[in-house]
């Protein structure tokens, strides 16, 4: 490496090692506190909701309670003005038929479970269907027009 | 007063574990910043979670490039948390994903210069409490965990000046830093950081290799 470079701020494998001794220093005497990274996490997620999307809540589980052999499961969530209610039955393979319903005007409906997000619309009486849905954390997330505001909404996650 | 700073700091680094442990890549800066850009692209396309690794990932940097402005722990966390959110709320305006590491950070700098000048801390705070920490000062576990050569560093960085102990920080932890945002935020002409960098290395070298280390006049 020529001097040029080295005024340039091109880094040579002495500099390198001395900066790799400076960081080992400075995460010695001055450690970031412990629990920052959970509280930047926790601040990002509510930030994440309160900005793309409106947390609906769990208003009841008609169903949770009596369901022994969880064959069928009714999940109803509300912000206070759009509704969703999310059925669930086990198919004959064993996997779930979720029958939604939502009591607003809205745009594409999402199921997201991890990584995996299957889309559709709902009917003109706000129906809409995800078939053959696997086991796995799972949440839906709609826009809704309520007025004339369109709105993301997102339900918390659920087990299926 | 210098008491407490010896005491709050010896806790501080004697007490709970290190959040920097948690760092998943604490001495490559290459990778981390592939991975940030993996992480973030993650984030866009919808996978929620690839968010906490990225927070993960990039907050034990931002941690020490904001400390590197002299301002408080508490201060300096909502600096921290600032950048996060910022980053939430303008992510659209970062179109290539390998930006972002570039983005926190300089969002980071440019937050905590503003803090710091806000509360006129900057090149001030703390570093007297810092200083109480040279070698002789410091407890029997801390001389157990931090060793001769390290605490020789520490003494000799802080004879730096103060220009020179951020910009090496920042340097050290941003692991690829744009020299013009930084020259602004340090105000030094663009074409002086390279060299300044060089002499500020060079500086330390000379201490390091000074045959009795000096604890005093770092004032």
């Amino acid at each position: 490496m020529s001097e040029n470079d080295r005024a340039n701020g091109g880094d040579n494998h002495e500099d390198a090692e001395l900066f790799a001794q400076l960081r080992s220093l400075w995460r010695d005497v001055d450690p970031m506190p412990a629990a920052l990274i959970d509280r930047m996490i926790a601040a990002v997620a509510a930030e994440g909701l309160s900005e793309e999307y409106a947390l609906l809540t769990l208003i009841e589980e008609p169903l949770g309670a009596v369901r022994g052999d969880a064959d069928a499961l009714t999940l109803q969530f509300s912000d206070g003005t759009t509704s969703i209610l999310l059925h669930v039955t086990r198919t004959a393979s064993g996997a779930h038929r979720v029958d939604g319903w939502v009591d607003s005007i809205s745009g594409a409906i999402e199921l997201a479970q991890g990584e995996s997000i299957r889309t559709t619309t709902a009917n003109d009486t706000g129906r809409f269907l995800f078939d053959d849905v696997p086991d796995g954390l799972t949440r839906v997330r709609l826009s809704a027009t309520v007025g004339d505001q369109e709105r993301t909404l997102s339900t918390p996650q659920f087990e299926l | 007063m210098l008491l407490t700073g010896v005491i709050t700091m010896g806790l501080m680094i004697d007490g709970a574990p290190d959040g920097a442990a948690l760092d998943p890549a604490p001495d490559d800066g290459a990778a981390r910043w592939r991975r940030a850009a993996e992480f973030f692209d993650a984030w866009r396309d919808g996978e929620s979670r690839a968010m906490d690794d990225l927070v993960r990932l990039m907050t034990p940097v931002l941690w020490h490039v904001v400390r590197a402005y002299g301002l408080d722990r508490t201060l300096a966390e909502d600096v921290v948390q600032t950048t996060w959110l910022q980053l939430v709320r303008g992510h659209r305006s970062i179109s290539d994903p390998k930006a972002v590491s570039a983005w926190l950070t300089t969002t980071a700098r440019r937050e905590a210069w503003r803090a710091g000048k806000a509360q006129n801390r900057v090149d001030t705070t703390e570093s007297d409490a810092l200083d109480a920490l040279l070698p002789t000062q410091q407890s029997a576990e801390h001389h157990a965990t931090v060793g001769d050569e390290k605490r020789r560093l520490w003494a000799a960085v802080h004879l730096l000046a103060d220009r020179c102990q951020r910009l090496l920080r920042v340097i050290a932890f941003e692991e690829r830093p744009d020299y013009a945002r930084l020259a602004a935020d340090l105000a030094m002409p663009v074409g002086s950081i390279g060299p300044t960098r060089q002499r500020c290395l060079a500086k330390l070298r000379e201490l390091l290799d000074a045959p009795t280390p000096r604890t005093e006049g770092s004032s």
